[in-house]
C-alpha cells in the first residue's frame, strides 16, 4: 500500500516534470505498468525516432527494480534484438539496484545509454562487436532501423 | 469473594474485546497514507517512500536517514541472515554494511518537523473535514472524529457505526435507497449518497456529465471536458478557447501562452518598481522639506557670522568670497522670505540638496587647508624650540667648563695651603706663632670653605637653570601641539 503511495507520487511528478523528450502514460489506472514515448535523443543516431518503451514496477517496488522493455525496435548493443526488446544495465540490475532510485533516474539513464551505448556490457554480442569495430556500419543500420521502425 | 472476582474477570474480558473489535473497526493511521496539506521540505522526504519520514532512524555507519519500517522492509527483501544482534544490510542510499539498534533513532528536531506537518483527516472520503497536525491525527481518530466507527450504542448490537451516529439508537436497519434502491444499512445512507449513489450523481452543468457530489469541485475546475478555457495568452491576443485536453495540446503550441508567465512577471516587477519609485520621491519631498526648515533656521545668522569668525583665524583660511552663497534660482520660490539672499560668486544651483552638497564641499576644503596650515605652524615652532634649546645647551655646557676650572684651581689652591701648614708645622716654632698661624690657617681654610660652597652652590643654580630651559621647552611645545590638536578637532 505503501509502494502504491509511492507510485502515485512518483507518476505525478512526471506529469508535471516529465524527464526531456519522455511522455509517460499509464493504461486503464493500472500504475504498475507504464507506458512511456521517448525521443531518440538528440545528440545520438536515434535522433527523430520516437521509441516507446513499457515499464513494469514489481509489487515490490521500490525494493525491487523495474523491468524496461522497447516496444519498438531498435539497433542497440544493450537492448535485445528480440520481441521483448529488454534493457538490463546498471541500476536496472537487482544487485544494483537501490529504493531511493526512481523512474525518473531511469527514463535519465536510457537516454544517456541510447546517447553513448556500452558494448562492454552488451546483450548482443554481434552488435556491440560491429560497433566497437565498424562503427559506421553500425550507425548506418541504426539509422535505418530508426527510419524502418521508429517512425 | 470469588463471585466478585469473577466478575471483574469478565469485565476485563469485555473491555479486552470491545478493545479489540475498535482497533479492527479503526486500523492505525497509517502515516504514509494521509494527504499533506502543507508543503514540505523535500529533505523531510524518506527516499524510499517519498513520504516525510515516519518513525525516522539514522544509519550509523553512514549517517542516511530512513524511516524505520522502510529500511526493515528494504532489508527484508535482500537476503539477509539471522543474527542475534537486529537486523542489518546494505544501506539503501550508499550500499555501506550498516546495522538498525534497537535504540537506532534520529534527533527530534526531525521528529518535531515532521509531526508539525498539517494533514487531512484519513476519514475525509466519508466527510470528515478535519486538518491536523500528523503528531496529532492518531488523537484526532481515536477521540475526536465523528466518523470513527464506534460500537453501536444500542443493547445486543456490536455492529459498527460513526460516532457522531452513536446517539441516534441503533440504526442498523436495513433500508432501502430512495433515489436508486439499493438495500443497506441506514447508518451507511449518508456515505452512500456521498460516494456512490448513481441515482444522486449531480449533473455537471456545462457538460451534462453525471458526477458524484464529492468529485464535482474537482471535475468543474480540472476535469470538465466542455468548460472551455481561454489560452493563457488570452490576455496577449490569443482568441483560441479549447476544452480538457485540447486546450492542454494548445497550451502547449501557442507561443503567446508560453510567452505570458513571463510578461507576468515582468509586468509584476514593474510595478513593484514604480511603487518603490512613489516611494522613494515621497521621500525626497520630506528630504526637501526638512532641509528649507534646517535653511530657515539658519538663515538668520548665516554666512557674515560664519566669516567672520573664520576671519581672525591666523591660519590661511578662505576669503570671505570663497564661502558658497545661498543658492537662488528654484529654490527662492519655495522660501524667498527666510532668509535673504546674499548673493556673491557661487552660481545658482539645480537644487537646494546641489547647494548643500558645494557648500559640504567647500567647508571639507576649508578644514584640509586649516589643518595643513596648523602642522605647518606646529613644525615651524618646535624648530624654533630646537634651535633655542641647542643654544642654551651650548651655553651651559661653556659655564660648566669654567666652573670645572675654577674647581681644579680652589683645589689646586686648597692643597697648597695645607701642604704649607704641614711644612710649616714640623719644625715647631714658638708657641705664639703656632698660634697666629693657626689663627690664619682657620682663617684661609673657611676662607677656602666658603668659596668652595659658592662655586657648589653656583653649580646647582646652574643645573637647575637648566633643567628649568628643558621643562620649558618641553612645555611649551606639549601646549602648541594641544592646541593645534584641540582646534582640528574643532573643526
Ligand atoms: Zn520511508
Ligand atoms: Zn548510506
Ligand atoms: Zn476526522
Ligand atoms: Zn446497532
Ligand atoms: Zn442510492
Ligand atoms: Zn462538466
Ligand atoms: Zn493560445
Amino acid at each position: 500500500m505503501a509502494a502504491n503511495k509511492r507510485i502515485m507520487k512518483e507518476l505525478g511528478d512526471v506529469n508535471t516534470n516529465p524527464p526531456p523528450g519522455c511522455k509517460i502514460t499509464t493504461k486503464d489506472e493500472d500504475i504498475y505498468n507504464w507506458d512511456v514515448s521517448m525521443d531518440g535523443p538528440d545528440d545520438s543516431i536515434y535522433k527523430g525516432g520516437k521509441f516507446t518503451i513499457a515499464i513494469v514496477l514489481p509489487k515490490e517496488y521500490p525494493f525491487k527494480p523495474p523491468t524496461l522493455s522497447f516496444r519498438t525496435k531498435i539497433y542497440h548493443p544493450n537492448v535485445t534484438n528480440d520481441d521483448r526488446g529488454a534493457m538490463c544495465l546498471g541500476m536496472l540490475r537487482a544487485e544494483e539496484w537501490k529504493p531511493p532510485n526512481k523512474i525518473a533516474d531511469v527514463l535519465k539513464l536510457v537516454r544517456a545509454v541510447l546517447s553513448a551505448p556500452q558494448p562492454d556490457d552488451a546483450v548482443e554480442a554481434g552488435i556491440a562487436d560491429q560497433f566497437k569495430n565498424d562503427r559506421k556500419g553500425f550507425d548506418k543500420t541504426a539509422q535505418d532501423w530508426v527510419k524502418k521502425y521508429a517512425k | 469473594m470469588q463471585r466478585l472476582e469473577a466478575r471483574r474477570g469478565v469485565e476485563e474480558q469485555h473491555f479486552l474485546a470491545r478493545r479489540a473489535r475498535s482497533h479492527s473497526y479503526n486500523p492505525p493511521v497509517d502515516l504514509r497514507l494521509v494527504d499533506y496539506v502543507s508543503s514540505y521540505d523535500p529533505n523531510l522526504m524518506c527516499p524510499i517512500c517519498r513520504c516525510p519520514f515516519v518513525d525516522p532512524v539514522v544509519l550509523a555507519e553512514c549517517g542516511h536517514c530512513f524511516c524505520r519500517e522502510c529500511i526493515r522492509q528494504s532489508w527484508n527483501t535482500q537476503t539477509t541472515t539471522y543474527t542475534p544482534h537486529g537486523p542489518h544490510g546494505d544501506c539503501p542510499s550508499c550500499r555501506t554494511p550498516a546495522r538498525l539498534r534497537p535504540r537506532s533513532t534520529t534527533n527530534n528536531i526531525l521528529i518535531n518537523m515532521t509531526d508539525e506537518l498539517i494533514v487531512r483527516c484519513p476519514k475525509s472520503d466519508e466527510g470528515c473535514k478535519a486538518e491536523v497536525k500528523r503528531g496529532e491525527v492518531q488523537d484526532h481518530v481515536n477521540i475526536y472524529c465523528g466518523f470513527t466507527l464506534v460500537e453501536c450504542g444500542a443493547d445486543h448490537c456490536e455492529l459498527p457505526v460513526r460516532r457522531k451516529d452513536v446517539a441516534q439508537g441503533c440504526l442498523h436497519y436495513g433500508v432501502s435507497c430512495l433515489s436508486c434502491r439499493k438495500e443497506l444499512d441506514k447508518c451507511n445512507l449518508d456515505c452512500h449518497w456521498r460516494n456512490d449513489c448513481p441515482a444522486r450523481q449531480t449533473e455537471c452543468a456545462v457538460c451534462k456529465s453525471m458526477v458524484f457530489p464529492r468529485d464535482l469541485a474537482e471535475h468543474s475546475s480540472t476535469a470538465c471536458a466542455a468548460i472551455s478555457v481561454p489560452c493563457p495568452g488570452a490576455a496577449l491576443g490569443c482568441s483560441n478557447r479549447s476544452t480538457g485536453a485540447q486546450a492542454r495540446t494548445h497550451a502547449d503550441t501557442c507561443m503567446l501562452a508560453k510567452l505570458a508567465p513571463i510578461l507576468t512577471t515582468q509586468h509584476e516587477r514593474l510595478e513593484e518598481q514604480e511603487a518603490a519609485q512613489k516611494q522613494m520621491s515621497r521621500k525626497l519631498e520630506v528630504l526637501e522639506d526638512g532641509f528649507t526648515t534646517i535653511q530657515s533656521i539658519l538663515s538668520p545668522f548665516s554666512s557674515d557670522n560664519m566669516v567672520d569668525k573664520l576671519g581672525t583665524d591666523p591660519a590661511p583660511g578662505p576669503r570671505p568670497t570663497d564661502l558658497p552663497g545661498p543658492y537662488s534660482a528654484d529654490f527662492d520660490l519655495d522660501a524667498p522670505a527666510s532668509f535673504s539672499a546674499p548673493n556673491t560668486s557661487a552660481g545658482p544651483y539645480a537644487s537646494p540638496l546641489h547647494h548643500l552638497l558645494h557648500m559640504h564641499e567647500s567647508l571639507r576644503d576649508e578644514i584640509s587647508r586649516i589643518s595643513s596650515a596648523l602642522s605647518e605652524l606646529d613644525g615651524r615652532h618646535s624648530m624654533q624650540n630646537l634651535n633655542e634649546n641647542l643654544r642654551t645647551r651650548e651655553e651651559i655646557s661653556y659655564i660648566g667648563a669654567q666652573l670645572g676650572g675654577l674647581q681644579r684651581q680652589v683645589h689646586w689652591l686648597t692643597s697648597a695651603q695645607l701642604h704649607r701648614q704641614q711644612a710649616g708645622r714640623s719644625p715647631t716654632p714658638g708657641s705664639a706663632t703656632s698660634a697666629g698661624t693657626a689663627i690664619t690657617d682657620a682663617t684661609s681654610g673657611a676662607g677656602v670653605e666658603a668659596a668652595l660652597g659658592a662655586v657648589n652652590t653656583a653649580a646647582t643654580a646652574l643645573r637647575g637653570a637648566a633643567r628649568m630651559v628643558n621643562v620649558g621647552g618641553r612645555e611649551a611645545s606639549g601646549m602648541r601641539r594641544g592646541a593645534s590638536e584641540e582646534g582640528r578637532t574643532k573643526l
